[in-house]
């Protein structure tokens, strides 16, 4: 079975704590980990991939000690073993040209801002998740239990 | 793990038994190769330790090696004794990758495609569902009826797709308690599984059903639609009354809606114009003389020379579907030109059963086993047995032999519906949440067992008309 990862970024423990918390329900299905820079977090997704793990989702904060979340997230954009990689931006303190960059140049696909509502993000993370294993090739039916369900749907109503 | 190595240590231990202690007379070696095959295909497809159409891969290139005449010398040579058997053609292997049923579906999948591409489906429903009002009642009915005219031509689990995700927004509106939001969420998946029964390519069982009616048995695509389609509504006017009354709604009004408008293109227009072609042509083939093989092509050749359906979209087929039942073609082609089917069936004295109980006994085992597994894989491993059987028993011919039990079997696979696990539309409509196990299990037990009686019926009627 291919390994699929979650990986989330914070270098404040607390926000790492809640967020485990918050991506508890993926545990079953997911493996997620938790890193506490950029750097940590480029380490681990080499090591994961070179060991055939499938980094299905990154949830990063922006303002970090060393790398910025929105640098750390084009250079996942920009690099081709990442394609399909969903990218999310969890920050309450990116400027407003920080957004604009992380839109533009790391093609984010969701922005939550901190202090978030934890129904929000569990859902944001099974939207992203869902299209990222109907996009990637992965056969969902295993999944199905913890996919968006509407998300899922609409997908597979163009499939024949 | 111990799934695949029991799933493959027991068809093993049969190709070194001796062939003397099947206790079949005249049992050759190649047959007792296609009891090994058989073995492993319905342990693999039962067990499902690997994709149940990885399964079907399997058995065309194992009976390739191993039965073929282009197979592996270790296999062919044979010490000329009289017991090895005839080595099968392995272009005739090689053929059922594209024989014409799946010729047939992959014309399905075309019209599918475009119409799902161009809209028609969402503008189709939108209209239909208009003068259901919205009493949840009515709506329920109008849903059903759509789903199971798509499922007719589109598969099942698009068209549950398609319907669930206009249901959904609403389902979140009921009330915690109001049973109303089960019988909505149950009736889709019930509507596509009971939808599939009315044409030939609405579901791949029907189509390896068709298989093995050649010759003088042949239905025609308008004729397997004559049957089918009074068969649906009439399963499907007992299920949506079944369901308005185990679970009521307590909600007085209900607002569905369907974002989409016709396209008006030069495309649209052809995929409309083929769309509805095809289907004409399908139900006059006694005019023009095509049979529905060769009418699945048309649309193949429109969507491809018009760009409707591009390189791209090719890729979207759901080749898994069409090996899968491609998998059960060979085991058939296998089973039949080995002479193993009929082997077995004269060695075992069915004939001295009543062939009421042959229909009826073959009619539930696929009902039972087409709950736990694939329909379609039900279908793969019944139909030659069932085939065999319906050529060689005598007391059946008078109940109309092959084309009984085949149609029987054919409608029954549809009726494994009461788990989660029994059909991808109720893995579907389990994932919304609005259904439990048991809710679905109750239902789909009940409109089961009368779809089979409603099956007999059936068959007892086409009999009667002297159509069997």
């Amino acid at each position: 079975m291919d390994k699929l990862n979650i990986i989330y970024v914070d270098d404040q423990r607390e926000v790492l704590s809640t967020l485990s918390k918050d991506l508890e329900v993926f545990e079953k299905y997911f493996s997620v980990e938790e890193c506490e820079s950029a750097d940590e977090a480029l380490e681990l997704v080499n090591e994961l991939d070179a060991s055939g793990g499938l980094i299905a989702l990154i949830i990063s904060d922006h303002i970090m000690p060393g790398k910025s979340g929105v640098d750390f997230l084009i250079e996942i954009n920009n690099d081709g073993r990442f394609g399909q990689t969903k990218k999310m931006l969890l920050t309450g303190q990116a400027t407003h040209q920080d957004t604009i960059t992380a839109i533009n140049q790391a093609n984010i696909e969701k922005y939550i801002e901190k202090p978030w509502k934890s129904e929000e993000l569990i859902d944001s993370v099974k939207i992203l998740l869902t299209e990222y294993i109907l996009n990637a090739g992965i056969d969902y039916e295993k999944y199905t239990p913890i996919l968006h369900q509407q998300t899922l749907f609409t997908i597979l109503q163009s499939r024949v | 793990m111990f799934k695949l190595l029991l799933s493959i240590a027991v068809p093993l231990l049969i190709l070194f038994i001796p062939v003397n202690s099947f206790q079949i007379e005249g049992l050759t070696i190649i047959e007792k190769r296609v009891i090994a095959l058989f073995v492993m295909a319905a342990m693999f497809w039962i067990l499902e330790p690997i994709p149940i159409y990885a399964t079907s891969v399997l058995i065309i290139v194992l009976e390739l090696i191993m039965i073929s005449d282009k197979g592996m010398v270790l296999f062919r040579s044979s010490d000329a004794s009289e017991t090895f058997g005839e080595l099968l053609s392995y272009k005739a292997i090689f053929s059922t990758f594209a024989s014409p049923i799946i010729l047939l579906f992959l014309g399905g999948f075309f019209l599918a495609m475009a119409a799902t591409k161009f809209r028609l489906d969402q503008n189709l429903a939108r209209i239909m569902l208009k003068p259901f009002g919205n009493k949840p009642k009515t709506i329920m009915l109008g849903l059903m009826i759509i789903t199971a005219v798509f499922s007719m031509f589109m598969s099942n689990t698009a068209t549950t797709a398609m319907m669930l995700s206009i249901l959904a927004p609403v389902l979140v509106l009921f009330a915690p308690n109001d049973k109303g939001k089960i019988a909505l969420a149950l009736s889709i998946p019930l509507a596509a599984n009971i939808g599939g029964i009315g044409t030939p390519i609405g579901t791949p069982p029907n189509a390896i059903a068709l298989q093995y009616l050649t010759g003088g048995n042949t239905i025609s695509f308008g004729e397997w639609m004559s049957f089918g389609i009074p068969f649906v509504i009439v399963l499907m006017l007992i299920a949506w009354v079944l369901l308005t009354i185990i679970y009521p709604s307590g909600t007085d009004s209900i607002e569905l809606k369907i974002n989409s408008t016709f396209i008006k293109s030069r495309k649209a227009y052809i995929v409309y114009i083929t769309f509805a072609g095809t289907i004409i042509l399908w139900l006059t083939d006694f005019i023009h003389g095509m049979n529905s093989y060769v009418v699945a092509m048309i649309p193949v050749a429109v969507f491809t020379s018009t760009g409707i359906i591009s390189k791209e979209d090719l890729k979207k087929i759901s080749w898994d579907v069409l090996w899968l039942v491609s998998g059960g073609i060979a085991l058939g082609l296998a089973m039949d030109k080995s002479g193993l089917a009929e082997h077995v069936v004269k060695s075992i004295p069915f004939s001295s059963y009543s062939p009421y109980v042959i229909i009826a006994g073959a009619s539930l085992l696929t009902v039972i086993m087409a709950n736990f597994m694939s329909n379609t894989a039900t279908a793969n491993l019944l139909m030659p047995i069932l085939a065999a059987l319906g050529t060689s028993v005598e007391s059946l011919v008078g109940l109309g032999g092959i084309t009984t039990l085949i149609i029987a079997a054919a409608i029954a696979a549809s009726m494994g519906m009461a788990l989660p696990i029994s059909t991808p539309p109720n893995a579907l409509a389990h994932g919304t949440g609005a259904v439990t196990s048991g809710n679905m299990a109750r239902v789909g037990v009940i409109v089961g067992f009368i779809g089979l009686l409603l099956a007999f019926l059936t068959v007892y009627i086409l009999r009667l008309v002297n159509f069997i």
